[in-house]
């Protein structure tokens, strides 16, 4: 029998070897990206999760500015000027001309970008009239974490080209949160044509951008499908075609890496980067990242409302036994909520050691001589902040039993994931995140802050007026020692009240074939496939 | 003068020992029955045996390769997980799980079956018919797809799938008990049987199960087979057994991840598995083939 | 006769349906969580939306009435729509099954082809080598698991050699416009430039999947073809024949053959349905889009409509083949018709 299958192997494989050549030339023009999770929408503006973002922001969409990842400036973008007035409140965009938006299957643009575009997609996120303000709910997690529905006055329309963001009171963070990926401009005449027709729905899902490339299919669970923008404005697209392969699972990724069924993948398992890197024809490329990656608490749920049992679970943890098991030496051990490399980073003196007599101690002053039983949520997904999380659940697992509390492992697919966590149905989770500006608030509004805990983005679940005030305060002034100082005394705060515990700060890893050539990665933000080209 | 022998061999053997005599001269089934007999120790005394608790995790000795290997350790025989764990310690952990809840579960699938399918075999009428329809409709589902069925209404586990396997191999079980007591009682000897006024305890307890008792066996070794192979396919799948349990299925998917890195731990485990069931197979065939011998005879 | 038979099989066909209809239906109680989200897909609803939704689904009527009112639905194509996607799950199954389908078909021909073929060598030369290879081979090939055979065929032939893809259909950056959803037909429908090219591109695709699946299968029907030849071989009328000095070559050709096979027609049959549930595996192995793959990823998530549409077009799918198995079997072969239903 094995004969037959050998005879049949070999017929099937020299009609690969005549054609080899000839179907590399067709492929060559397309682009096979494997990425991690299906997107949950098209619009950058309703959601935060990471996965979806480096898949649609920078592709489809562009922004009024953005930060330059070298020199943290302000960059152009669809904004080619912007001027902020003395007082700090208002801040006044002129924009680029010439400017074309998709056209797709399913809309033909009749008129360029312009004031009317701005307008539209930025009032969605606070102006009740606004028609597609309650479309999807009226959920705006990034934007409604930081705040900035409740900054903006109005946005006046100056001319075809200008228009002037007025706010009710200056903020520093203001620029840097419309320089982050979720701050794209969205069609309005593509939004109005679907109200026309009463399918206002589907904006969110079949989008209309102005972007390198333009959405042509999405199928669940396999893939998303782009074509070459031909009118983008900012420069030619190499890329005739982008596949997202979407590929769950991190070592089905790194085996299609290898088989070249993927020209780049994101987050390739830490384990495996060894194995990649022997590989010639393989680049790895490794980056420092603005991120975090956590275990938080369930702060409204007893016995997790508990400071001393909250300290008692952290001081059983061996954090060196994650490092190693988990990030495989790429990673940096956590000092404090922020990374190394942001300027308002504070080494935090009284971080948790690994300390299980200590933990054992706590435990009984806390009422829990014996311990109890919690769950441990593991998102199912790799990200940079936390390469596998399942495996870090699992040596937490074994550390905690020591002190008597029994841990259960609870994973869901990863929209439904974010989802429940949302509705904080959890006793505590691992998670991260990954900054979309170099701004440090960035890593505490939206994820710690009370406004954080009303639209479902606070994993602890942790409302404490005196850090929302210490956040205001940063937030309220331009002067950078002052804001450092707040930043400070935030995080301290965070260590001493642990709502989360910071584990430790992932590199950013992508593997790509050594025909790929133009994919920077950045220290924040989404991946950009705009200058990608194969050799 | 020669002594008259009623029979062509020296001493009139037990069926029993006769059907060893011939079973043992079949090499491949004799070696798949030792390999079966040490599976079964392995499974009973694992737990004691381990050198190392399977959940015990040596920070100082991460994804060690087997001992033979010259980066292996001599403390860890087979080499050891990503997460320090002994590699040797969890095989043999899983050989309760896999192989044992096997034999379990085609245990108990037996007892019912046979209880079933006897009383299947002797009824007549109205509840045979319904009986017999009710089993062709399950019979046509392959006993995973059924055990992803039950499994998809009671939730992902281990208990849950052992139930599950019960419940989807028994009426395959069911249906070849019954065929083989409805053969067995259209048998000349079984009418005689009833002509002298014996019942149906008497016939079944006394004619009928002495007879097909090693078929019995037979049909247990087929369903232990497909037993192991559906707990660790739903392990594979995490839909039986959830990570650390050392379930052989579950232990593979598990290491997946690390098949470039340590592809000990996707090997061993898969080579386990097959050995297993080759040699429940191997058992199987030479028995089945000793009974066909018999029956030509 | 003939057309009493069919009306039985029919018969049997629509109890068995109805079966699991019933099953199925009994299935929204039997999961966890609420009816009427089980039922129609739809969680979070608002009041007015639950009043809408408890009329169209009738769960305030007793069982009887819920379950026409449920056979009406899927009659009408309406199986709820999947807590996952939100999307229809009986769109889902439309997009998905062909994909299953075209896999296990190919399966089941090659494990035909070469799966008879063998089983008829090995019985002519029996207990000769060329048997022993064979039947060897086969309870190795039948002892092996099929994820496990997969994972070794990926490490062997995608990894290290790099002969054949690990996943999916064909390369994504051909855009195939699924019009029938089977990739080789949909390939040859459409029209573009480099229609060769994603042929043999596909056909790579299929190669390794089609292999893993057709494995068990066709050691199946090799042991089976070789019992069954053996036991044709050993009844008198061949044993006649060869008494008449007929050789091995002969017997088997001119007159075990057509008896051997029949009983081999309905087993391949009954292969379709063990093949669908082991194209589940292959599926989620070599991330073919196909039901099986849908169906797990659906149990992980919990996601009760799409688990209940799931296994009720799996289980429908293989109970027609089942039947027209044995149907084909009948008409092939008369003597069987007799016992279909003397039998009990």
């Amino acid at each position: 029998m094995h004969k037959l299958l050998l005879a049949l192997l070999s017929l099937s494989l020299f009609g690969c070897i005549d054609s080899k050549e000839e179907i590399l030339e067709e492929k060559s023009q397309g682009l096979v990206y494997c990425a991690e999770a299906n997107p949950v929408s098209f619009n950058p503006q309703v959601t935060t999760t990471g996965s979806t973002i480096d898949i649609i922001a920078n592709q489809l969409y562009d922004r009024l500015i953005s930060i330059d990842p070298v020199t943290a400036q302000f960059k152009s973008e669809l904004a080619t000027d912007w001027k902020i007035s003395k007082d700090g409140k208002s801040v006044t965009f002129t924009l680029r001309k010439g400017v074309k938006f998709h056209t797709t299957a399913y809309f033909t643009p009749t008129r360029e970008f312009n004031a009317d575009d701005v307008i539209f997609t930025f009032s969605r996120l606070f102006d009740v009239y606004n028609p597609y303000h309650f479309v999807g709910d009226a959920n705006y997690p990034y934007f409604q974490s930081v705040g900035l529905d409740q900054l903006i006055r109005k946005i006046v329309r100056v001319s075809d080209h200008q228009v002037r963001f007025e706010l009710f009171n200056p903020e520093s963070s203001f620029l840097a949160n419309m320089a982050t990926d979720f701050a794209v401009v969205l069609s309005k005449e593509y939004a109005m044509a679907l109200k026309a027709n009463n399918q206002e729905n589907l904006f969110d899902q079949y989008p209309v951008g102005t972007g390198p490339f333009i959405y042509k299919e999405y199928r669940r669970d396999h893939l998303v499908r782009f074509y070459k923008n031909p009118d983008y404005w900012k420069h030619e697209v190499a890329l005739e075609q982008l596949v997202y392969d979407i590929t769950p699972n991190g070592t089905t990724r790194i085996a299609k890496i290898l088989t070249k069924e993927c020209d780049v993948t994101a987050h390739p398992s830490s384990a495996q980067l060894s194995i990649l890197a022997q590989r010639e024809d393989i680049n790895v490329e490794k980056e420092t990242n603005l991120n975090i990656g956590y275990w938080a608490f369930n702060t409204e749920r007893p016995p997790f409302d508990n400071l001393k049992v909250r300290q008692a679970l952290v001081h059983a943890i061996d954090v060196d036994k994650i490092m190693q098991a988990v990030y495989y030496g790429n990673g940096l051990r956590a000092q404090s909520m922020l990374p190394p490399t942001s300027w308002a980073f504070e080494p935090q003196k009284n971080m948790p050691t690994f300390d299980p007599q200590l933990a054992k101690k706590l435990l009984t002053e806390a009422g829990f001589p014996k311990g109890f039983n919690m769950s441990i949520w593991a998102m199912p997904v790799s990200r940079i902040y936390n390469p596998n999380a399942r495996k870090m659940a699992e040596l937490m697992q074994s550390d905690l039993s020591k002190i008597g509390v029994k841990v259960n492992i609870v994973e869901y697919e990863w929209n439904t994931f974010i989802q429940r966590i949302g509705e904080h149905r959890h006793d505590s989770v691992l998670l991260g995140w990954a900054a979309d500006t170099p701004d440090p608030d960035n890593f505490f509004s939206p994820l710690l802050s009370c406004t954080a805990t009303f639209s479902g983005k606070n994993p602890a679940n942790w409302c404490n007026p005196e850090f929302d005030l210490l956040l205001t305060k940063a937030l309220d002034t331009t002067d950078l020692n002052l804001r450092k100082q707040y930043y400070d005394a935030a995080q301290s705060m965070i260590i001493d009240q642990l709502p989360l515990y910071p584990i430790a700060h992932g590199m950013r890893f992508q593997a790509s074939s050594a025909e790929v050539e133009g994919i920077t990665l950045g220290p924040f933000g989404a991946i950009s496939l705009a200058n990608a080209r194969k050799k | 003068m020669a002594k008259f022998n009623l029979f062509s061999e020296d001493a009139n053997k037990s069926p029993l020992a006769r059907l060893w005599r011939k079973f043992k001269n079949n090499h491949p089934a004799l070696v798949g029955l030792w390999v079966f007999i040490a599976f079964c120790i392995l499974a009973a005394t694992a737990p004691f045996l381990a050198p190392y608790g399977v959940n015990q995790q040596h920070s100082d000795a991460l994804l060690l390769p087997p001992s033979w290997n010259e980066m292996g350790d001599v403390r860890f025989i087979l080499g050891t997980d990503d997460l320090g764990r002994d590699v040797l310690s969890r095989l043999m952990n899983g050989a309760t799980y896999t192989f044992g809840l096997s034999v379990v579960a085609a245990l108990i699938t037996t007892m019912i079956g046979v209880l079933v399918g006897t009383f299947a075999g002797i009824s007549k009428g109205l509840r045979a018919s319904f009986l017999n329809h009710l089993l062709d409709v399950t019979l046509s589902i392959p006993s995973l797809l059924l055990a992803i069925i039950i499994i998809a209404i009671l939730g992902p586990g281990l208990m849950n799938t052992v139930w599950a396997i019960i419940l989807a191999l028994l009426p395959q079980f069911i249906h070849s008990i019954r065929n083989l007591i409805v053969d067995e009682l259209g048998k000349d000897y079984v009418t005689a049987y009833r002509l002298d006024g014996a019942s149906n305890w008497h016939i079944l307890s006394r004619g009928i199960f002495p007879n097909v008792y090693e078929y019995i066996v037979v049909i247990f070794t087929m369903a232990l087979s497909t037993a192991i192979l559906d707990i660790a396919a739903l392990g594979f799948l995490k839909l039986g057994a959830q990570p650390p349990t050392t379930e052989w299925g579950a232990i593979l998917a598990e290491n997946l991840g690390l098949i470039y890195l340590a592809p000990w731990t996707v090997a061993l485990p898969g080579v386990l598995l097959f050995l297993a069931v080759l040699s429940t197979n191997l058992v199987g065939d030479g028995l089945r083939k000793v009974l066909q011998a018999r029956k030509a005879d | 006769m003939i057309l009493d038979y069919i009306l039985r099989r029919l018969g049997l066909l629509f109890f068995m349906v109805l079966l699991l209809s019933i099953f199925t239906f009994s299935l929204s109680y039997l999961f966890p969580g609420d009816v009427l989200s089980n039922l129609s897909g739809v969680s979070n609803t608002n009041f007015a939306q639950s009043a809408l939704l408890e009329e169209k689904y009738r769960v305030n009527s007793n069982y009887f009435i819920q379950y026409i009112a449920f056979l009406d639905r899927i009659l009408q194509g309406d199986w709820g729509v999947s807590f996952a996607s939100g999307d229809s799950v009986f769109k889902h199954i439309l997009d998905l099954i062909p994909a299953t389908l075209e896999l296990s078909i190919y399966a089941l021909l090659i494990s035909v082809v070469v799966g008879v073929p063998l089983g008829i060598l090995a019985s002519a030369y029996y207990k000769r080598w060329p048997d022993k290879l064979i039947s060897s081979t086969a309870i190795v090939g039948y002892s092996m698991p099929i994820f496990w055979l997969a994972l070794l065929l990926i490490m062997v032939f995608s990894l290290k050699l790099g002969w054949f893809p690990m996943s999916g259909r064909v390369s994504l950056l051909y855009e195939i416009p699924a019009s029938t959803g089977f990739i080789l037909v949909d390939i040859l429908l459409a029209d573009f430039p480099y229609n060769g090219m994603a042929m043999l591109d596909a056909l790579h695709h299929l190669t390794l999947p089609t292999i893993v699946l057709a494995m068990y299968p066709t050691t199946v029907l090799v042991r089976f073809t070789r019992e069954s030849m053996l036991k044709v071989m050993d009844q008198s009328y061949i044993k006649t024949a060869r008494a008449k000095g007929l050789n091995r070559g002969q017997l088997i050709i001119h007159h075990a053959l057509r008896n051997a096979l029949l009983p081999v027609i309905k087993q391949i049959g009954l292969q379709f349905s063990t093949l669908i549930t082991l194209a589940m595996i292959t599926e989620v192995i070599f991330s073919w889009p196909g039901i099986g793959r849908w169906l797990i990823d659906s149990i992980y998530q919990r996601d009760y409509p799409a688990i209940q549409g799931g296994l009720m077009a799996v289980s429908l799918f293989i109970i027609i083949a089942t039947i027209m198995a044995e149907l084909t079997y009948t008409l092939l072969d008369p003597l069987s018709r007799n016992q279909a239903h003397g039998k009990v």
